[in-house]
Protein backbone atom coordinates (compact mmCIF):
# COMPACT_ATOMS: atom_id res chain seq x y z
CA UNK A 1 0.00 0.00 0.00
CA UNK A 2 1.47 3.19 -0.80
CA UNK A 3 -1.10 5.41 1.24
CA UNK A 4 1.49 6.36 3.75
CA UNK A 5 2.61 8.62 0.71
CA UNK A 6 0.50 11.09 2.07
CA UNK A 7 -3.55 12.03 1.71
CA UNK A 8 -4.63 14.14 -1.13
CA UNK A 9 -7.66 16.19 0.85
CA UNK A 10 -9.23 18.92 -0.90
CA UNK A 11 -10.24 21.77 0.60
CA UNK A 12 -10.24 22.69 4.72
CA UNK A 13 -13.52 20.98 5.20
CA UNK A 14 -11.95 17.70 3.51
CA UNK A 15 -8.85 18.27 4.85
CA UNK A 16 -10.59 18.03 8.71
CA UNK A 17 -12.78 14.98 7.84
CA UNK A 18 -9.70 13.18 6.44
CA UNK A 19 -8.10 13.99 9.50
CA UNK A 20 -10.34 12.95 11.84
CA UNK A 21 -10.97 9.95 10.80
CA UNK A 22 -6.67 8.80 10.36
CA UNK A 23 -6.90 9.89 14.01
CA UNK A 24 -10.02 7.25 14.92
CA UNK A 25 -8.05 5.13 12.76
CA UNK A 26 -4.56 5.61 15.03
CA UNK A 27 -6.49 5.59 18.10
CA UNK A 28 -8.00 2.28 17.37
CA UNK A 29 -4.24 0.86 16.53
CA UNK A 30 -3.02 2.20 19.50
CA UNK A 31 -5.62 0.38 21.81
CA UNK A 32 -4.94 -2.92 19.78
CA UNK A 33 -1.64 -2.77 20.07
CA UNK A 34 -1.95 -2.36 23.66
CA UNK A 35 -4.42 -4.99 23.84
CA UNK A 36 -2.31 -7.41 22.03
CA UNK A 37 0.36 -6.71 24.34
CA UNK A 38 -2.31 -8.38 27.04
CA UNK A 39 -3.69 -10.80 24.64
CA UNK A 40 -0.24 -12.31 24.20
CA UNK A 41 0.58 -12.16 27.80
CA UNK A 42 -2.23 -14.54 28.44
CA UNK A 43 -1.43 -17.22 25.27
CA UNK A 44 0.76 -20.06 24.67
CA UNK A 45 3.31 -20.47 22.27
CA UNK A 46 1.63 -20.88 19.24
CA UNK A 47 -0.58 -18.53 19.92
CA UNK A 48 1.86 -15.82 21.11
CA UNK A 49 3.82 -16.41 17.91
CA UNK A 50 0.04 -15.46 16.20
CA UNK A 51 -0.70 -12.76 18.30
CA UNK A 52 3.00 -11.18 17.77
CA UNK A 53 2.72 -11.29 14.35
CA UNK A 54 -0.81 -9.56 14.20
CA UNK A 55 0.62 -6.62 16.73
CA UNK A 56 3.57 -6.42 14.20
CA UNK A 57 0.78 -5.69 11.43
CA UNK A 58 -0.92 -3.29 13.34
CA UNK A 59 2.28 -1.62 14.55
CA UNK A 60 2.98 -1.05 10.96
CA UNK A 61 -0.38 0.15 9.95
CA UNK A 62 0.23 2.70 13.00
CA UNK A 63 3.13 4.37 11.33
CA UNK A 64 1.64 4.56 8.23
CA UNK A 65 -1.47 6.49 9.94
CA UNK A 66 0.98 8.36 11.77
CA UNK A 67 3.03 9.15 8.98
CA UNK A 68 -0.12 10.48 6.59
CA UNK A 69 -1.56 12.93 9.76
CA UNK A 70 2.12 14.26 9.75
CA UNK A 71 1.91 15.02 5.82
CA UNK A 72 -1.25 16.83 6.65
CA UNK A 73 0.11 19.18 9.05
CA UNK A 74 -1.91 17.10 11.81
CA UNK A 75 -0.31 15.93 15.10
CA UNK A 76 -1.12 12.41 15.33
CA UNK A 77 -2.86 11.54 18.51
CA UNK A 78 -0.81 9.48 21.04
CA UNK A 79 -1.71 6.37 22.99
CA UNK A 80 -2.89 6.44 26.27
CA UNK A 81 -0.23 4.60 28.89
CA UNK A 82 -3.38 1.65 29.32
CA UNK A 83 -6.22 1.02 28.45
CA UNK A 84 -9.58 -0.13 30.35
CA UNK A 85 -10.14 -4.04 28.60
CA UNK A 86 -14.25 -4.44 27.40
CA UNK A 87 -14.01 -7.49 30.20
CA UNK A 88 -11.53 -9.07 32.13
CA UNK A 89 -8.87 -10.87 30.48
CA UNK A 90 -7.55 -14.45 32.57
CA UNK A 91 -7.04 -17.40 30.42
CA UNK A 92 -6.72 -18.43 26.96
CA UNK A 93 -9.91 -18.10 25.89
CA UNK A 94 -10.64 -14.57 27.05
CA UNK A 95 -7.44 -13.49 25.08
CA UNK A 96 -8.81 -15.07 22.12
CA UNK A 97 -12.24 -13.20 22.65
CA UNK A 98 -10.09 -10.06 22.71
CA UNK A 99 -8.29 -10.61 19.79
CA UNK A 100 -11.65 -11.08 18.00
CA UNK A 101 -13.02 -8.01 19.85
CA UNK A 102 -9.92 -5.44 18.88
CA UNK A 103 -9.96 -6.48 15.28
CA UNK A 104 -13.82 -5.82 14.53
CA UNK A 105 -13.44 -2.22 16.63
CA UNK A 106 -10.18 -1.76 14.41
CA UNK A 107 -11.98 -2.46 11.12
CA UNK A 108 -14.94 0.05 12.32
CA UNK A 109 -12.25 2.86 12.62
CA UNK A 110 -11.22 2.08 9.40
CA UNK A 111 -14.73 2.19 7.78
CA UNK A 112 -14.38 5.60 8.95
CA UNK A 113 -11.52 6.11 6.56
CA UNK A 114 -13.62 3.74 3.76
CA UNK A 115 -16.67 7.11 3.86
CA UNK A 116 -13.80 9.41 2.68
CA UNK A 117 -13.89 11.14 -1.17
CA UNK A 118 -10.07 10.17 -1.96
CA UNK A 119 -10.37 7.10 -3.63
CA UNK A 120 -7.02 6.03 -2.41
CA UNK A 121 -7.56 6.31 0.85
CA UNK A 122 -10.90 4.32 0.32
CA UNK A 123 -9.28 1.57 -1.24
CA UNK A 124 -6.74 1.60 1.50
CA UNK A 125 -8.96 1.59 4.47
CA UNK A 126 -10.94 -0.98 2.86
CA UNK A 127 -7.67 -2.96 2.55
CA UNK A 128 -6.97 -2.50 6.41
CA UNK A 129 -10.87 -3.33 7.33
CA UNK A 130 -10.34 -7.16 5.04
CA UNK A 131 -7.20 -7.73 7.11
CA UNK A 132 -8.72 -7.36 10.46
CA UNK A 133 -11.23 -9.12 8.97
CA UNK A 134 -9.19 -12.37 8.43
CA UNK A 135 -7.25 -11.68 11.62
CA UNK A 136 -10.10 -12.07 13.21
CA UNK A 137 -11.34 -15.04 11.43
CA UNK A 138 -7.48 -16.50 12.09
CA UNK A 139 -8.52 -16.19 15.90
CA UNK A 140 -11.56 -16.94 16.28
CA UNK A 141 -12.32 -19.35 13.66
CA UNK A 142 -15.75 -17.89 12.38
CA UNK A 143 -16.71 -15.13 10.08
CA UNK A 144 -19.72 -11.71 10.77
CA UNK A 145 -21.84 -11.04 7.98
CA UNK A 146 -20.44 -7.11 8.51
CA UNK A 147 -17.22 -6.46 10.11
CA UNK A 148 -16.60 -3.53 11.57
CA UNK A 149 -20.62 -2.79 11.31
CA UNK A 150 -22.83 -2.90 13.91
CA UNK A 151 -25.07 -6.09 13.01
CA UNK A 152 -28.46 -4.44 12.10
CA UNK A 153 -27.52 -0.88 12.20
CA UNK A 154 -25.67 1.30 10.41
CA UNK A 155 -21.87 1.69 10.73
CA UNK A 156 -20.23 1.68 13.81
CA UNK A 157 -18.86 4.51 14.85
CA UNK A 158 -15.18 4.57 14.94
CA UNK A 159 -13.89 4.39 18.74
CA UNK A 160 -10.84 3.48 20.24
CA UNK A 161 -10.87 -0.37 20.93
CA UNK A 162 -10.72 0.50 24.69
CA UNK A 163 -11.22 3.29 26.97
CA UNK A 164 -8.24 5.06 28.11
CA UNK B 1 -29.54 5.91 -18.75
CA UNK B 2 -32.91 6.38 -20.08
CA UNK B 3 -34.36 2.73 -18.56
CA UNK B 4 -32.73 4.08 -15.44
CA UNK B 5 -34.62 7.02 -15.10
CA UNK B 6 -37.57 4.64 -15.71
CA UNK B 7 -37.05 1.94 -13.23
CA UNK B 8 -37.23 5.10 -10.97
CA UNK B 9 -34.72 3.20 -8.47
CA UNK B 10 -33.68 5.29 -5.45
CA UNK B 11 -31.24 4.68 -3.84
CA UNK B 12 -31.57 5.52 -0.14
CA UNK B 13 -28.05 6.88 1.34
CA UNK B 14 -29.27 7.87 4.63
CA UNK B 15 -30.02 4.55 5.47
CA UNK B 16 -27.08 3.27 6.84
CA UNK B 17 -27.49 5.96 9.92
CA UNK B 18 -31.51 5.73 10.03
CA UNK B 19 -32.12 2.30 9.59
CA UNK B 20 -35.23 2.10 11.21
CA UNK B 21 -36.69 5.08 9.36
CA UNK B 22 -35.70 3.35 6.20
CA UNK B 23 -36.82 0.21 6.68
CA UNK B 24 -40.48 1.35 7.58
CA UNK B 25 -40.10 3.08 4.20
CA UNK B 26 -41.49 0.69 1.44
CA UNK B 27 -42.28 3.87 -1.29
CA UNK B 28 -40.53 6.14 -2.62
CA UNK B 29 -43.61 9.04 -1.36
CA UNK B 30 -42.58 9.24 1.80
CA UNK B 31 -39.04 10.70 0.43
CA UNK B 32 -40.41 13.45 -1.27
CA UNK B 33 -39.49 13.84 -5.01
CA UNK B 34 -37.10 10.74 -5.95
CA UNK B 35 -33.34 11.88 -6.98
CA UNK B 36 -32.21 10.90 -9.81
CA UNK B 37 -31.03 7.26 -9.86
CA UNK B 38 -27.08 7.12 -10.58
CA UNK B 39 -24.70 4.74 -11.11
CA UNK B 40 -24.89 4.50 -7.38
CA UNK B 41 -28.26 2.34 -8.25
CA UNK B 42 -26.26 0.46 -10.86
CA UNK B 43 -23.71 -0.63 -8.29
CA UNK B 44 -26.27 -1.86 -6.01
CA UNK B 45 -27.85 -4.13 -8.02
CA UNK B 46 -24.70 -5.39 -9.41
CA UNK B 47 -23.80 -6.09 -5.81
CA UNK B 48 -27.69 -7.67 -5.00
CA UNK B 49 -26.76 -10.05 -8.24
CA UNK B 50 -23.82 -11.21 -6.80
CA UNK B 51 -25.41 -11.87 -3.69
CA UNK B 52 -28.17 -13.69 -4.99
CA UNK B 53 -25.92 -15.73 -6.97
CA UNK B 54 -23.34 -16.54 -4.08
CA UNK B 55 -26.56 -17.54 -2.54
CA UNK B 56 -27.66 -19.84 -4.89
CA UNK B 57 -24.00 -21.73 -5.10
CA UNK B 58 -24.58 -22.31 -1.67
CA UNK B 59 -28.24 -23.80 -1.90
CA UNK B 60 -26.66 -25.86 -4.99
CA UNK B 61 -23.63 -26.81 -2.66
CA UNK B 62 -24.96 -28.10 0.17
CA UNK B 63 -27.54 -30.06 -1.68
CA UNK B 64 -25.02 -31.66 -3.29
CA UNK B 65 -23.04 -32.25 -0.26
CA UNK B 66 -25.25 -32.29 2.79
CA UNK B 67 -22.35 -33.13 5.37
CA UNK B 68 -21.37 -29.68 3.96
CA UNK B 69 -24.07 -28.22 5.73
CA UNK B 70 -22.51 -27.40 8.91
CA UNK B 71 -19.83 -25.51 7.59
CA UNK B 72 -21.37 -23.75 4.67
CA UNK B 73 -24.83 -23.00 6.53
CA UNK B 74 -23.64 -20.31 8.91
CA UNK B 75 -22.10 -18.82 5.28
CA UNK B 76 -24.99 -18.88 3.90
CA UNK B 77 -26.89 -17.11 6.57
CA UNK B 78 -24.36 -14.25 6.49
CA UNK B 79 -24.89 -13.57 2.34
CA UNK B 80 -28.31 -13.69 3.17
CA UNK B 81 -27.85 -10.97 6.15
CA UNK B 82 -25.66 -9.37 2.99
CA UNK B 83 -28.28 -9.11 0.59
CA UNK B 84 -30.99 -8.05 2.88
CA UNK B 85 -28.91 -5.39 3.92
CA UNK B 86 -28.21 -4.86 0.29
CA UNK B 87 -31.69 -4.57 -0.51
CA UNK B 88 -32.73 -2.32 2.11
CA UNK B 89 -30.90 0.33 0.17
CA UNK B 90 -32.33 0.05 -2.55
CA UNK B 91 -36.24 1.48 -2.70
CA UNK B 92 -38.59 0.55 -5.50
CA UNK B 93 -42.26 1.79 -6.42
CA UNK B 94 -44.46 -1.09 -5.73
CA UNK B 95 -45.33 -3.30 -8.39
CA UNK B 96 -41.39 -3.21 -8.84
CA UNK B 97 -39.78 -6.08 -7.06
CA UNK B 98 -36.46 -4.90 -5.53
CA UNK B 99 -34.73 -7.96 -6.25
CA UNK B 100 -35.04 -8.84 -10.22
CA UNK B 101 -33.85 -11.45 -11.80
CA UNK B 102 -33.63 -14.16 -9.49
CA UNK B 103 -31.75 -16.03 -11.27
CA UNK B 104 -28.97 -14.60 -12.00
CA UNK B 105 -26.08 -15.14 -14.23
CA UNK B 106 -23.87 -16.76 -12.26
CA UNK B 107 -26.35 -18.92 -10.71
CA UNK B 108 -26.60 -21.07 -13.74
CA UNK B 109 -22.99 -22.06 -13.38
CA UNK B 110 -23.50 -23.81 -9.48
CA UNK B 111 -22.49 -26.97 -10.01
CA UNK B 112 -19.16 -27.08 -8.62
CA UNK B 113 -16.25 -27.70 -11.50
CA UNK B 114 -14.90 -31.35 -9.89
CA UNK B 115 -16.94 -33.47 -7.75
CA UNK B 116 -16.93 -34.50 -3.96
CA UNK B 117 -16.63 -32.10 -0.98
CA UNK B 118 -13.17 -30.62 -1.64
CA UNK B 119 -13.88 -29.44 -4.96
CA UNK B 120 -17.24 -27.94 -3.57
CA UNK B 121 -14.88 -25.97 -0.97
CA UNK B 122 -12.81 -24.85 -3.44
CA UNK B 123 -14.99 -23.67 -5.88
CA UNK B 124 -17.24 -21.34 -3.28
CA UNK B 125 -13.75 -20.39 -1.93
CA UNK B 126 -13.23 -18.86 -5.66
CA UNK B 127 -16.26 -17.47 -5.54
CA UNK B 128 -16.27 -15.83 -2.43
CA UNK B 129 -13.05 -14.40 -3.29
CA UNK B 130 -14.25 -13.08 -6.49
CA UNK B 131 -16.86 -11.50 -4.98
CA UNK B 132 -14.73 -9.50 -2.33
CA UNK B 133 -12.49 -8.26 -4.78
CA UNK B 134 -15.16 -7.36 -7.47
CA UNK B 135 -16.72 -5.43 -4.33
CA UNK B 136 -13.46 -3.66 -3.40
CA UNK B 137 -12.75 -2.81 -7.13
CA UNK B 138 -15.82 -0.79 -7.26
CA UNK B 139 -16.24 1.02 -3.49
CA UNK B 140 -14.38 3.94 -4.82
CA UNK B 141 -16.87 5.14 -6.91
CA UNK B 142 -20.04 4.63 -4.46
CA UNK B 143 -21.65 7.05 -1.97
CA UNK B 144 -20.25 6.91 1.18
CA UNK B 145 -22.54 4.67 2.96
CA UNK B 146 -22.31 2.61 0.27
CA UNK B 147 -18.77 2.27 0.00
CA UNK B 148 -18.60 1.31 3.79
CA UNK B 149 -21.11 -1.44 3.41
CA UNK B 150 -19.52 -2.64 0.44
CA UNK B 151 -16.04 -2.77 2.01
CA UNK B 152 -17.77 -4.83 5.37
CA UNK B 153 -19.24 -7.00 3.15
CA UNK B 154 -15.91 -7.96 1.10
CA UNK B 155 -14.53 -8.46 4.49
CA UNK B 156 -16.65 -10.91 5.46
CA UNK B 157 -16.26 -12.61 1.90
CA UNK B 158 -12.97 -12.37 1.88
CA UNK B 159 -12.72 -14.03 5.58
CA UNK B 160 -15.67 -16.97 3.95
CA UNK B 161 -12.71 -17.73 1.44
CA UNK B 162 -10.40 -17.81 4.32
CA UNK B 163 -12.52 -20.23 6.22
CA UNK B 164 -13.34 -22.21 3.28
CA UNK B 165 -9.65 -22.93 2.69
CA UNK B 166 -9.00 -23.58 6.66
CA UNK B 167 -12.06 -26.30 5.86
CA UNK B 168 -10.15 -27.72 2.77
CA UNK B 169 -6.57 -27.43 4.54
CA UNK B 170 -8.16 -29.61 7.40
CA UNK B 171 -9.54 -32.34 5.17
Amino acid sequence: MTAAAGPAATGPAGRAQTAAALQSALAAENAAIYGYGVAGAQLGTAARVQALRDWTQHEVARDQLQAMLTSLGVKPVAAQPAYRLPFPVHGTRAAISLAGYLENQVAAAYLGIVALDDSRLRSWGAAQARACALRATTWLGRTVAFPGLASGAGPATARPSASP
Amino acid sequence: MRADLRRRSVLAAAVMTVPLVAAGCKGVGALGTPPEPGPDVAMLRGAIDTEQALIARYRSAMAGSPALSGTLGPLLAQHREHLARLTSMLIEPAGHGASPGTTPSAARTTTAAGSGPAATLAALEAAEAGAARSLASRLTLAPPALAQLMASIAASEASHALLLRTHQAGG
